[in-house]
């Protein structure tokens, strides 16, 4: 458009008041994880740091927030074991059924968390009845969820990596004596290796933020962040909650920038 | 219909000026070309008469009506764009009916204007096909239908022809000269190719880095340039440095006595004439430019031939000649007199 | 002497030993699961054994007629296709601004702001919109500042309210869908519009919308899908009074047992979800460019 007209100015304001609409909330809460009042009353009268503290003393919030690191940082592994080679296969081999077993592979990000959540508790149990091995409400049998939710991330992320990535360089390598592994090693990995970290982050944060699905499985006296933060809202709304929610978004924000020094965000959508 | 003037007309992208000081007049009726290389500011001038680009400075009038500030719609041009831009999700018919639908027409007159607009270009069997079951040329005519049905009182076209290959282009340049005659409508076009410009133009405006270099005929500009560019840009070019030192006097920087015709300030320059003036000799004609040269190499062209020539100052000249013309074919390494006539000499900065 | 392996047959061995992890992984974990409870939805509930091991529709039958259930059914349908029709209002120009802007920096961030919200997960996003919502909230107070309402007025635990808070959580995904679809009409289109005579506004109405239209049906049944499936929302914004799929769902499965009838609802969640998604794939396929 060649010049500001009144008419672009009203769009550019639109446009505006709903990014305002979409992120306002999120300020809000971090705004509010400072007050000094111990009821949330806008404007405060002051400010403090105390809610933090006291957020960190909590059980419910410094165990559910170790869980949730600890499964994520699991279901990462995980997920990138099982994603990348079956990424590097479908993008580089053609053999029957490819796309379909490419959809398969996408398909946990399809089921509604709800859904699948609900299906895998009934089938740990299920599992449980049958063989007398425990899945439901341990350490294991969460981490393995969570990787359902973080693989689709890591096949999207590394695909669009691969499909990027210059096979050229793997033919050179090739012609000039590697073999398959070396090739790989040598130079398909660097390659990709942006797409991999990329995967890793969005993995990590798909699994740490995930609610769901680890309603179903976490055992009793055991939280996840997220559960913790939804348990404590069902009965009240105080500054301790905002500072667990603030720090969540903190953990997630950097995992993005980190994310975003190894691969353009915006090509993963 | 309406002239367009622009005056002083300038734009600028950070330090940038991708168009400098540009003034034009497009008479009314004209079909005027706008040529240079790529990144010369063209189409930018031509998007600035659009309105898609706002003038950093600089008026733009259409007729006696101003309108540098006027937005696009309200601007009441044609425009051809390089990709004719379609509507796909609407019929041949219905793309060229787009633009009345703003207009307070009743539905008769509409449908009359569209199927007078169909018969213009040719088309009328292909009223209500889609735009992506036409060929390249058929699209071109059905833009080009569209931009006229609003009466504008200018057309624009942005390289209408790139898109098409050659023996199309040739075909289709002249029907649009023809409809663009019949229509007797004031348009400018956009492109980067001199024979395109030559062949249908009124007047062909010459722009280089941003400047407008010269406007003119085709002819004017084949004989009369007004800058190296030009000279260089409209068919080939010999030049030969040195200074302007009276009245049609001029000597070569080796200190050659040259004569030109017409008047020039004192000072260096360079003297030009075309590669087909000029001839290869033994003798010196008195009443020709002459320089001795030695042949580098002779290349065939079919109907003509092209000698490549070394003064004794070292600079290349072209010679072009019809082949049934050249009797002893000079071989490489002769050395010769290289002569042109006064008249086809011309003297740039 | 050995045989010699054809290369395609060793490809074949070398991929699927790559692929077949992952894809194990998958069937074990969450076909077979979806399988068990598809096949539950059709057993009878026994508060003893949990499930007799017959096959019955009755199940199916009791989530349309019963009257609660098919209240929540209904309850979650409004709610879904109000947000969405919500939504959809909101992204199109949103879509619209960041297809088009001309900054490849800003619309990075633009980009990047959009997706912020979706990845910080919904426990978070609706504790934010409590907070804003709530009776000493962001809103209540700044509309008794500005003197427009003399109490704070109930705004959360109310239907609204989770329409507004699914709104916010639906918007990063209808933008991002649309933004691409609108990334593929030339802006040349436009320009010829505008040339023609229609103004700016005009133009989006009679040749961005058009070709766009595919890509926004897709967006809203996605939209639609997500809104359905919703957990965290409707718990935390829509209080204990109101009651959509996805906390009887899990009201059903994990607090009543009643497994057979829990398989039912999620399978009437999956089946609709799943037919949402064919069609909204359907519709992004079928594009003009």
């Amino acid at each position: 458009m060649p010049r500001f007209s009144p008419g672009r100015y009203a769009f550019s304001l639109l446009v505006a008041l709903i990014f305002v609409f979409l992120l306002g909330p999120l300020l809000v809460i971090i705004w509010a994880s400072f007050f000094a009042d111990k009821i949330l009353v806008f404007p405060p009268s002051g400010y403090t740091l105390n809610w933090f503290v006291r957020a960190w003393g909590m059980d419910e919030f410094a165990d559910g927030f170790l869980l949730s690191l600890q499964v994520a940082a699991f279901a990462t592994v995980i997920s990138l074991a099982l994603g990348v080679p079956a990424a590097l296969a479908i993008e580089r081999f053609s053999f029957p059924g490819r796309e379909t077993i490419r959809q398969c592979l996408l398909s946990p990000m399809y089921v509604p968390a709800i859904v699948a959540g609900a299906a895998v508790y009934i089938y740990y149990i299920q599992v449980e009845i049958l063989s007398g091995f425990q899945l439901a409400s341990t350490f294991t049998g969460l981490v393995l969820a969570h990787s359902l939710i973080a693989l689709p991330w890591t096949m999207r992320l590394v695909c669009a990596s691969l499909v990027t990535a210059n096979t050229t360089s793997e033919e050179a390598a090739r012609s000039l004596g590697a073999n398959a592994i070396q090739t790989f090693f040598l130079v398909t990995l660097p390659i990709i290796r942006p797409g991999i970290i990329a995967s890793a982050m969005f993995s990590f944060i798909a699994s740490f933020s995930d609610l769901e699905k680890s309603l179903f499985l976490i055992g009793p006296g055991k939280t996840t962040l997220p559960i913790a933060i939804v348990n404590y809202l069902e009965w009240s709304l105080d500054p301790t909650i905002s500072a667990v929610a603030t720090v969540q978004i903190f953990i997630i924000g950097a995992g993005l920038l980190i994310s975003d020094r190894f691969v353009k965000l915006g090509k993963a959508f | 219909m309406s002239s367009v003037t622009l005056t002083n007309i300038r734009k600028n992208y950070g330090e940038l000026a991708a168009v400098d000081n540009v003034s034009l007049e497009i008479r009314e009726g004209e079909l005027l070309a706008l040529l240079g290389p790529s990144g010369c500011g063209k189409t930018t001038t031509l998007r600035m008469i659009a309105g898609f680009v706002a003038p950093t400075a600089g008026t733009i009038r259409f007729g006696d009506r101003e309108v540098t500030t006027v937005p696009v719609h309200k601007r009441n041009v044609g425009m051809v764009f390089q990709g004719y831009a379609l509507f796909p999700h609407l019929s041949v018919a219905k793309n060229i009916e787009f633009g009345l639908r703003v207009r307070s027409m009743d539905k008769e007159r509409k449908a009359k204007r569209v199927a007078e607009m169909l018969r213009w270009v040719q088309l009328d069997s292909m009223a209500d096909r889609s735009p992506r079951a036409l060929s390249g040329g058929q699209q071109q005519r059905v833009a080009l239908a569209r931009a006229m049905a609003i009466e504008p009182d200018v057309l624009l076209l942005d390289e209408p022809f790139s898109a098409l290959d050659a023996k199309l282009r040739a075909q289709l340049r002249k029907e649009i000269r023809d409809l663009q005659q019949d229509a007797g409508i004031t348009s400018v076009f956009v492109t980067h190719d001199q024979e395109e410009a030559m062949a249908i133009a009124d007047r062909i405006g010459v722009m280089n880095q941003g400047k407008l270099e010269q406007v003119g005929s085709a002819h004017d500009l084949y004989k009369r340039p007004a800058s190296r560019f030009v000279a260089g840009f409209i068919g080939k070019c010999n030049l030969v440095e040195g200074r302007v030192t009276g009245e049609g006097r001029f000597e070569t920087s080796n200190g050659r006595a040259l004569r030109f015709s017409g008047t020039r300030a004192l000072g260096p320059a360079a003297l030009c004439f075309r590669p087909e003036h000029a001839s290869l000799g033994e003798q010196v004609s008195p009443q020709a430019n002459s320089l001795p040269v030695t042949i580098r190499s002779v290349t065939s062209l079919g109907p003509l031939t092209e000698f490549e020539c070394v003064t004794d100052n070292g600079e290349i000249l072209l010679v072009t000649a019809a082949s049934g013309d050249v009797g002893l074919t000079p071989a490489a390494g002769k050395k010769l007199s290289l002569n042109w006539l006064l008249d086809e000499s011309f003297v740039v900065e | 002497m050995a045989m010699i392996q054809a290369p395609g047959q060793e490809r074949h061995l070398r991929s699927g030993s790559l692929v077949l992890p992952a894809l194990f992984f998958v069937a074990v974990f969450l076909f077979a699961p979806l399988a068990l409870i598809l096949r539950y939805s059709f057993d009878r509930y026994d508060p003893l054994t949990l499930m007799q091991g017959v096959f019955t529709v009755e199940n199916y039958v009791k989530a349309v007629t019963d009257p609660f259930y098919r209240n929540v059914l209904l309850t979650t349908g409004n709610i879904s296709a109000l947000s969405t029709l919500v939504v959809m209002l909101l992204a199109f120009p949103v879509a619209y601004y960041i297809s088009r802007v001309e900054s490849p920096r800003l619309r990075g961030w633009l980009m990047i702001l959009t997706v912020l919200p979706l990845l910080l997960g919904n426990a978070v996003r609706s504790a934010a919109w409590m907070i804003v919502m709530g009776t000493n909230g962001v809103a209540n107070s700044f509309l008794q500042a500005i003197g427009l309402i003399a109490e704070p007025i109930k705004i959360l635990y109310t239907p609204t309210a989770v329409v507004i808070a699914l709104v916010s959580v639906l918007l990063p995904f209808a933008v991002i869908t649309l933004q691409s679809v609108m990334d593929s009409i030339p802006t040349s289109l436009e320009e010829a519009s505008k040339s023609l005579g229609h103004s700016p506004l005009r133009t989006v109405v009679s040749v961005v919308l058009p070709l766009a239209m595919p890509g926004v049906a897709a967006s809203a049944a996605i939209c639609f899908a997500l809104a359905m499936n919703a957990y965290a929302t409707p718990v935390l914004i829509g209080g204990p009074t109101m009651q959509m799929m996805g906390p009887v769902v899990y009201g059903e499965i994990a607090k009543a047992n009643n497994w057979p009838f829990g398989s039912t609802l999620a399978g009437i969640l999956m089946a609709v979800t799943l037919i949402l998604t064919i069609l909204s794939t359907r519709l992004l396929s079928r594009r003009y460019f």
